[in-house]
Formats: C-alpha cells, structure tokens, sequence
C-alpha cells in the first residue's frame, strides 16, 4: 500500500514536472520576432542586398556626428534615458513595474556617474548582452533582447553620439525591487533563456526596403518591447506578435495587420503620417509613450525609412483581439439618453469647444473623437489618460491638449471619460474613481 | 499666400498656414474685437463663425479654412440673428467688463442660428465653454432667451 502510494506520487510529481518543462519550453523555444517571414535568414556579411543597417543612402554622406545622432534616433534612447524635465540622455526616468521602480541611469559621457570610461567592448557587452562593465546584469526593462540585433557599427556609432554630448554630472539612482526580483544574478539565467544574443539577419526572400524595416521595428525601434504581450517570464511572446501590451499605464494598441483590433484596415499613407507626425487624419493622436516615440524618434527618420517601416509592419500577421469595430460619425445629439450628468458638464465646459457636438473636430482634425480607437476602447485607460495629462507635442503650432488632472478629481475624470466613451465610441467604458487612482500612480 | 473670406471681404493673407485664425484676425487684419484669452480653447473669448459654425479661432490654423465663410463680432451684426443678440445684450446690459463678450455673442449667435428657441439645456451645452469671469452668466441666459423671442 505504502508502496503505491509512493509510485503515484512519484507520478505525480513526473507529470508536474514535464508539464512546467512544457509550458516554460514553449516560452523559451517560441518563433524569432520575423520568423513569419519564412525564407532563408542569411548573416548580414552574407547578405548580397543593399544594406539593412545604418543610416538609409540619403545620409550615407553624412559627417560622423550628423550619422551617430540619427543611429541614436532610430534606437530611441533619449526617451527612457531622460528625466521629466531633467538633461537628455542623463538618466533618471523612473519606470513603476510589478516588482518595484526602477530608473535608467546616466547615459552622458562623464566619467564618474555616466558612462565616460566605458570601452566599446563594454558597451557592446551592455547594448547586446545586457551586462554592465562590472558584470552585473541588467534588467530587460533596458530592450537589450532587441538591441541584440542591431549591427556592432550601429552600436558603437550610437557610443559615438552619446560621447559628443555634454558630460551631466548626475548619480543613478538604484531601483527598490523586494526579493527575488532584487537579484540580478537571476538575470543571466533569463538572458540564457529569452536574449538569442544574435545579430540581425537578412531575408533575401524579402524586398531590401522589408529588410530595412524589420531592422529598424525589431533592432533599433524595439516596437515589440511595448506592442507585445509578454509572457509570464516576462519575455515577448512572439507568438501574439504585436497584438498589443501596456506601457507605464497606457495601452500600447495591437499593431498587426488584424482588420478591427490591429492596424489592418490603415493606408500605407495613414501609417506613414501616424508615425512621422504624430497623427493620420480619423485615426487619432500619438500619445503618452508613442508621442515620445515619435518626438524623438519616428520624426527625425527619412521619407524613406517611414516607407520601409510601413512595409515590414503590414507584413506583420494578424493577431485576434477583442476590441470593436468603431462607431460611425455622431449625431450633434445623442440619439439614447447617456444618463451621466457631471461627464456631460464637464464635456460641455472643457471639451465640446476643440472636439465639437459630433465629436468630429471643431477647429482642427486632429480634435477628432469619433472613429478613433482611444474612444472605442472600452477599457477607457487611455482616453482617461490624455483627459489626465493632455496630449499632443508641446511645440509652437502643434496641437496640444491640456491635462485635466489637476482641474478635477478621479470621479470627475471617470465621469467623463465614461460620457465620452458612451457617446462617441462603440462601447461605454465603466470606469470608477479607483480605476483613475490606478492609471495616475502607473504614470 | 493666402485667401480668406471674413466678414464678406476677400483678404490676402501672409501669414503661415499653421498660423492661428486668431493671429491672423487680430495682428494681420487689424480685426481686434475678437479677443485672446488662454489659446487653448478652454474660454471661448476667441469664438468666431466659419461657415456659421462657432469657433475657437486660436485653435484653427488659418490654411485650414479654405473657402469658408469667417464672421467675427465686427461683421456679426450684420445677419439677423447676430443683430437680435447684440440689441437683446443692450437692451438687458448684460455686459459687465465686456472681455469675453465677443465670444459670449458669436456663441449665441451661432446657437440661435441653428436652434431658433432652445430651452436651459441646450443654452448650457452651447454656452458652457464659453467663461465670464464677472459672472454674467444669468443676463446670458436672458439674452438669449430675449434674443429668441424678439
């Protein structure tokens, strides 16, 4: 009897085991971020086309200086690397996770708190391994698995940039992860499992301008590090690629080629404006971290480098989500009576003057509220968001939206989030107070 | 170069054409009774009419208006409706300071020319970004209401 016992459990515990061998197997033996492309990868020496990496052919004349700032442009350092308000590229942003905050440190070449010592094999070692020069490992909140990719000159040319800038004297600030999270050494472990440590390879089977936009979303953009899910290892979950995840609070949208959920149904031209301005008309505004990416990021790059992002991004299967259709255009009164009286006096004071009674835009098209996938998000977090901390670039003669933040309480926020939701979009969100108290601490 | 139509006059603008309608009106045209307040359409002191239609020129970038029609409170008075508002505000002395009262009127005008006899709710809704300070808010609503009967 005894003995069966112990068989079964013997069993048991084999069954468990194979089933966390499985299910962490499938996580870590999961297709390469444009393993969709099938053809037959080849190493970037071997690659016979006109080259993915680097600067695109209009600059290749370029000075050193004006090549080095547009490498650093497509790999968006700048955007984490700096504090609200503080010196580009010093660090000091902080970045609220599930296992505490953490800040990204001083990227300027002074010797003492940034990285002025730094050889380039060391910074290599950083940008594609994720190990710091005393060989403690970072955190994958730094993309070091996407920045694997990036070519060994892109990597230097951007220590290149970071090495013209002034030297900030600022001390990096330690995160305040509990345990186990507060142990790096685990990181190793994780780089083994999730970073391939392998730089970017061609696809002969696909056009140059693909390859170019695949180097430029998955090695310098790092697109996916916010656009997909992760999975319970915290690793990208190429499977689901691009079909959506979370950043600081804001919902980074699915941007695969699914017709409803993803951005199937958008124009090459309406991508192409989306991520050079910041807007496609009907389409919405970039906001939150996707207003950074563009400002720092997406705006600085050529016509042609936009074209070739575009490219790789519609060729991006389909993943399913469960957001609506869009609500068509809206009568200047609503048809169903919204029984929400303090969202309707707040819209009325603060909001009906740029976005007008249809919610089609008053004076401008980027006031557009209706067809727009903030307003048909049921969720509601990200239009409670920009009613939250506005949105829009803050330079001269670029639309900006205030913040309402400071203006109203979280039940007024949630009020009026739900009100616009409700009359504009498919589908009501149902926020609550609680709800807007979350999204203020995440940002 | 650009041409816009305001008040029934075709003007050659210079301005840039991101250049707020509100620059061009006041700095451009010498066209100083619309009025600057926040520039960030939260209080409606810059309201003027394109095609009729009440808005925030310090939001409209000027290359935006195209062929439309721009009314502003120098030629407001001369459609029937903005005749009957601007009587009704003198009849009533709704204004106190009167700073916001070019926007206060083309808010009105416009609402009146689109709804002849609105009821409290629609006066909120139209009225609603449009601020006083002084607190007028009550004549407002009488002017209005005046203007409709009249």
């Amino acid at each position: 009897m005894k003995r069966k016992t112990l068989l079964t459990l013997v069993a048991l515990v084999a069954v468990a085991g194979v089933a966390v061998l499985g299910v962490v197997g499938r996580m870590v033996l999961q297709p390469g971020p444009y393993a969709f492309a099938g053809g037959r990868p080849v190493a970037l020496s071997a690659y016979r086309g006109p080259s993915p990496t680097g600067v695109p052919a209009e600059l290749a004349l370029a000075d050193t200086v004006t090549r080095g700032a547009y490498v650093a442009s497509m790999a968006d350092c700048q955007a984490c690397h700096t504090a609200p308000g503080g010196q580009p590229f010093a660090g000091g942003r902080a970045f609220v996770l599930p296992f505490g905050t953490i800040y990204t440190p001083n990227l300027t070449p002074d010797p003492e708190t940034g990285i002025g010592n730094w050889t380039d094999a060391q910074f290599l070692n950083a940008v594609h391994r994720g190990i710091a020069p005393d060989g403690s490992r970072y955190y994958p909140a730094f993309p070091y698995p996407s920045y694997t990719l990036l070519s060994d000159e892109d990597v230097l040319a951007i220590k290149a940039h970071l090495f013209t800038l002034k030297p900030v004297k600022q001390a990096n600030k330690p995160n305040n992860f509990g345990f186990p999270y507060n142990q790096r050494w685990l990181m190793a472990i994780w780089s083994v499992l999730f970073n391939p440590n392998e730089r970017f390879r061609p696809v002969p089977e696909r056009s140059p301008e693909w390859n170019r936009g695949a180097y430029l979303v998955e090695a310098a953009g790092h697109c996916g590090e916010c656009h997909t899910p992760r999975n319970l290892m915290q690793a990208l979950d190429q499977r689901r690629k691009f079909g959506g995840g979370v950043a600081e609070g804001w919902t980074a949208y699915n941007i695969s080629s699914d017709t409803v959920s993803g951005v199937g149904d958008w124009s090459a031209a309406d991508l192409a404006a989306y991520l050079s301005t910041g807007h496609a008309r009907g389409r919405g505004v970039a906001s939150g971290p996707m207003a950074e990416a563009v400002e720092l990021s997406l705006s600085r790059l050529t016509k042609s480098d936009i074209g070739a992002i575009v490219t790789y991004l519609r060729s991006v299967p389909a993943v399913k989500g469960d957001l609506p259709v869009p609500a068509g255009p809206a009568p200047s009164t609503p048809q169903t009576v919204i029984d929400n009286p303090v969202g309707k006096r707040i819209f009325e004071g603060n909001c009906a003057s740029c976005h007008a009674w249809t919610g089609a835009g008053a004076a401008r098209e980027e006031a557009q509220l209706t067809g727009v996938r903030t307003v048909n998000d049921p969720s509601g977090a990200n239009a409670a968001l920009m009613i939250l901390h506005g949105s829009g670039a803050g330079t001269p003669y670029r639309p900006a939206m205030p913040g309402f933040g400071k203006a109203y309480s979280n039940d007024e926020i949630a009020a009026v989030t739900n009100y616009v939701t409700a009359r504009f979009g498919a589908r009501a969100s149902k926020l609550t107070a609680g709800d807007i108290g979350r999204l203020r601490d995440a940002n | 170069m650009t041409a816009i139509t305001v008040n029934g006059k075709i003007y050659e603008v210079a301005s840039e054409a991101r250049t707020p309608l509100l620059w061009v009106l006041r700095d451009e045209l010498g066209l100083t009774g619309t009025k600057f307040g926040c520039g960030i359409a939260q209080c409606g002191v810059c309201t003027v009419h394109v095609d009729g239609v009440a808005v925030r020129s310090c939001q409209m970038p000027v290359g935006t208006v195209g062929q439309r029609a721009v009314t502003t409170i120098e030629g407001v008075g001369s459609t029937t409706v903005g005749a009957r508002v601007q009587k009704a505000w003198l009849d009533l002395e709704v204004v106190q300071c009167g700073y916001c009262q070019p926007g206060q009127i083309m808010a009105a005008a416009a609402l009146l020319a689109a709804n002849p006899d609105p009821d409290d709710n629609a006066i909120d809704a139209a009225m609603s970004g449009n601020l006083c300070r002084c607190g007028t808010y009550v004549r407002i609503r009488e002017g209005i209401k005046h203007a409709a009967r009249s």
